[in-house]
């Protein structure tokens, strides 16, 4: 039983801790513009700066509660707001925030702009670790922006790797041509995997895992349950065990089992006389206009099957 | 007197036969065929006659507008398809299954589950064939799971996956479910030698209410943390059970698996019955659907019987497993595990394989139902 407890503990924080850090651990900066006098509109119908953040997941993530930042010694600069649903950002998905220094403004407005900035950072929700981090490049010009080639790929540590100039921005959109034209998942992954093989060996990892979880868990059970079997017959019928424990079937059983099954099969005869008795069955039959015996005047055909 | 014969010239144009394509009379005969098939062979009766009369619902010539077809939007038939268009029949008739079902054999010797795990090879060996045919892949995942063997999971992943194939899915899924018995008998002779058929299980211990208790919360909340998008069957199949096991809900236990399983049964096979309209069922994906259909029940049979073979080599004599019930992996419940006991039976009269082969049976259900689940996380 304390093999099973400590069990169960293992598997469920892993599964906690496994589901809490695929979530925002995906999120990533994916591009950024800082001169904006063409380019994408708020709400307000202004032009700012803007932040585009990429949840490169297959699951929804939800960022409320993480932080955006200019500062590496503030790291907790611009706290995302929880209660917006607006930030639970679907899979392979994109969001906008504005660097406009306006928080007022809603969810998506910053409190800070990137006119002086060094650095965008973004942080979780701990206030501490940083998720992903990228220069702020003053050279870029109007209406050019800085992002990653492919979405999600590239460099989380600053360096730039992965990210290129674009003079053709892509907002709240795929930077990546290739992604664009992808399609749907079942294309992509015909492409990714033509024949099969990989779905097929993913999947029946996981069916497999699943299983023979299941299995430990229950063989776990199962064996706990047979010790508490045990004990508890011990306590009835002082160290006779065997009389009721689960997993022993007392010898008298098998032996009435193995009697019937013998005069079942080796010996008809034994049926050759009868009691006679004749049973009568109430019929239970509920009353409604369909199933009155007026109406219907006979019984629904049942065929009679032979034995097997 | 002309306004009479135009009256019946008008009407003339209303009826079954001028409308009439042979295409209809094709499908008509094979309506008639599950029919017969269920009424005199008493295979699948449940499931063969609802779908074989669907079929003949669905099959009588039409001209549009009439409003009554199964694809008019409106019509009552539209309206009861919706229940398999938008795939909310199949969870309640796996609520029913998981009331009907007795999981004591799986939990008496749960490394029977592995066996049910083994036989879902079948659904990915469809998808590779269905790949290789031409099919994309979303439609290759619809096709595949009819290796499951499990009518409901098919209906359920090809609504998602692939609607437009998913008649012919359905169709193919529960003929090879009633063909059970014909196809996997010889696949099991030709992989097992006389020694092994003859091997003798231990009996399986009883299992405690406790026990019986556990296993689907613990099962769902397992199966349903590793694959999510198989919530609508896990959550009903192990919420049935629980129904079942809990032992305070008897009411509604024998509704779930008494006359709700049976209205929506009824529902699902003559709705899935009448959407093989001929003009939509009669195409030469449906041939290679069919085709598909019958390797994935090969394959999977293949697949539990050598898996069992394969496992034996790690147990002591004694814990060893009759490879007899590998075919019973797949879920056609109960009937792969009465082959098991069948075949069984042929060569030991004295050794019933039954409650062995129903361990994997229903495991099968829970692997075909994850597998969904990971075809609908990766396709859908």
């Amino acid at each position: 039983m304390k093999h099973l407890k400590l069990f169960l503990a293992v598997v469920g924080l892993t599964l906690c801790f496994t589901a809490g850090a695929q979530s925002q651990n995906a999120m990533r900066l994916n591009e950024y513009l800082i001169v904006n006098t063409a380019d994408y509109q708020d709400d307000f119908g202004q032009q700012n700066a803007w932040i585009e953040l990429y949840n490169s997941s297959y699951g929804t993530v939800d960022i409320a509660g993480c932080f955006l930042s200019d500062d590496p010694d503030n790291l907790t600069k611009y706290a995302i707001p929880g209660g917006d649903l607006a930030t639970k950002v679907k899979p392979r998905q994109h969001v906008i925030f504005w660097a406009d220094n306006l928080p007022d403004r809603g969810t998506f407005h910053l409190c800070f702009d990137l006119a002086n900035a060094k650095e965008i950072i973004f942080t979780k929700g701990d206030g501490k670790t940083i998720i992903d981090r990228i220069p702020v490049r003053h050279d870029l010009g109007e209406n050019v922006s800085f992002g990653r080639t492919t979405d999600g790929i590239g460099s989380t540590d600053g360096s730039g790797e992965g990210w290129e100039v674009r003079t053709s921005t892509s907002p709240a959109h795929y930077n990546s041509k290739e992604l664009i034209n992808k399609g749907s998942k079942a294309s992509r992954m015909k492409e990714i995997d033509p024949y099969g093989w990989v779905l097929a060996l993913t999947a029946m990892s996981v069916v497999f895992v699943a299983l023979i979880l299941l299995y430990f868990i229950f063989k776990a059970i199962g064996n706990a349950n047979i010790r508490a079997g045990k004990k508890r017959s011990a306590a009835v019928a002082g160290t006779d065990v065997n009389k009721s424990a689960y997993g022993e079937v007392p010898g008298e059983v098998y032996a009435a089992i193995a009697t019937a099954m013998h005069l079942y099969q080796e010996d008809d005869e034994n049926h050759d006389e009868e009691s006679f008795v004749v049973t009568l069955h109430h019929t239970d039959r509920t009353y409604s206009p369909w199933s009155s015996k007026i109406y219907t005047l006979r019984e629904t055909p049942q065929v009679n099957k032979r034995r097997r | 007197m002309g306004h009479i014969i135009e009256n019946l010239r008008q009407f003339w144009q209303f009826t079954g036969f001028a409308n009439f394509q042979i295409g209809y009379l094709v499908m008509i005969i094979i309506g008639c065929i599950f029919i017969y098939l269920a009424i005199k062979k008493d295979w699948e009766p449940m499931l063969l006659v609802p779908i074989g009369f669907g079929i003949l619902i669905g099959n009588i010539p039409l001209f549009a507008g009439l409003n009554v077809g199964v694809y008019e939007e409106g019509s009552v038939l539209n309206i009861l398809y919706q229940g398999v268009q938008r795939g909310f029949y199949p969870p309640l008739i796996f609520l029913g299954i998981g009331a009907m079902t007795d999981f004591s054999a799986l939990i008496a010797n749960p490394k029977l589950l592995l066996i049910g795990a083994a036989a879902q090879f079948g659904i990915f060996g469809a998808y590779a064939i269905s790949l290789a045919l031409g099919f994309d892949a979303s439609q290759a995942g619809a096709i595949g799971i009819i290796g499951g063997a499990d009518g409901p999971t098919a209906i359920f992943l090809s609504s998602r996956l692939a609607p437009t194939l998913m008649g012919a899915i359905a169709v193919s899924a529960y003929s090879y479910m009633a063909l059970v018995p014909v196809i996997q008998p010889p696949i099991m002779r030709l992989l097992t030698t006389k020694k092994e058929r003859l091997i003798r299980m231990k009996p399986p211990r009883p299992v405690s209410p406790t026990e019986k208790k556990l296993f689907p919360i613990i099962g769902f909340l397992l199966t349903a943390f590793i694959v999510p998008s198989g919530i609508p069957l896990l959550g009903m199949l192990f919420f049935g059970n629980l129904l079942k096991e809990s032992g305070v809900t008897k009411r509604l236990a024998n509704t779930a698996s008494g006359p709700l399983v049976d209205i929506v049964t009824i529902l699902i096979g003559v709705t899935v019955g009448a959407s093989t309209q001929a003009d939509q069922f009669l195409r030469w994906e449906s041939v290679k659907i069919f085709i598909i259909g019958a390797c994935s029940f090969v394959i999977a049979t293949f697949a539990g019987v050598l898996f069992v073979k394969f496992f034996n080599l790690f147990l002591k004599e004694g814990n060893k497993i009759n490879p007899l019930i590998g075919n019973s992996g797949v879920s056609a419940v109960p009937d792969a595990a009465r082959v098991s006991n069948n075949v069984g039976l042929e060569y030991d009269p004295k050794n019933y394989l039954l409650m062995h082969a129903m361990g994997p049976n229903v495991a099968g259900v829970i692997g075909s139902a994850v597998a969904a689940g990971m075809l609908l996380g990766f396709l859908g």
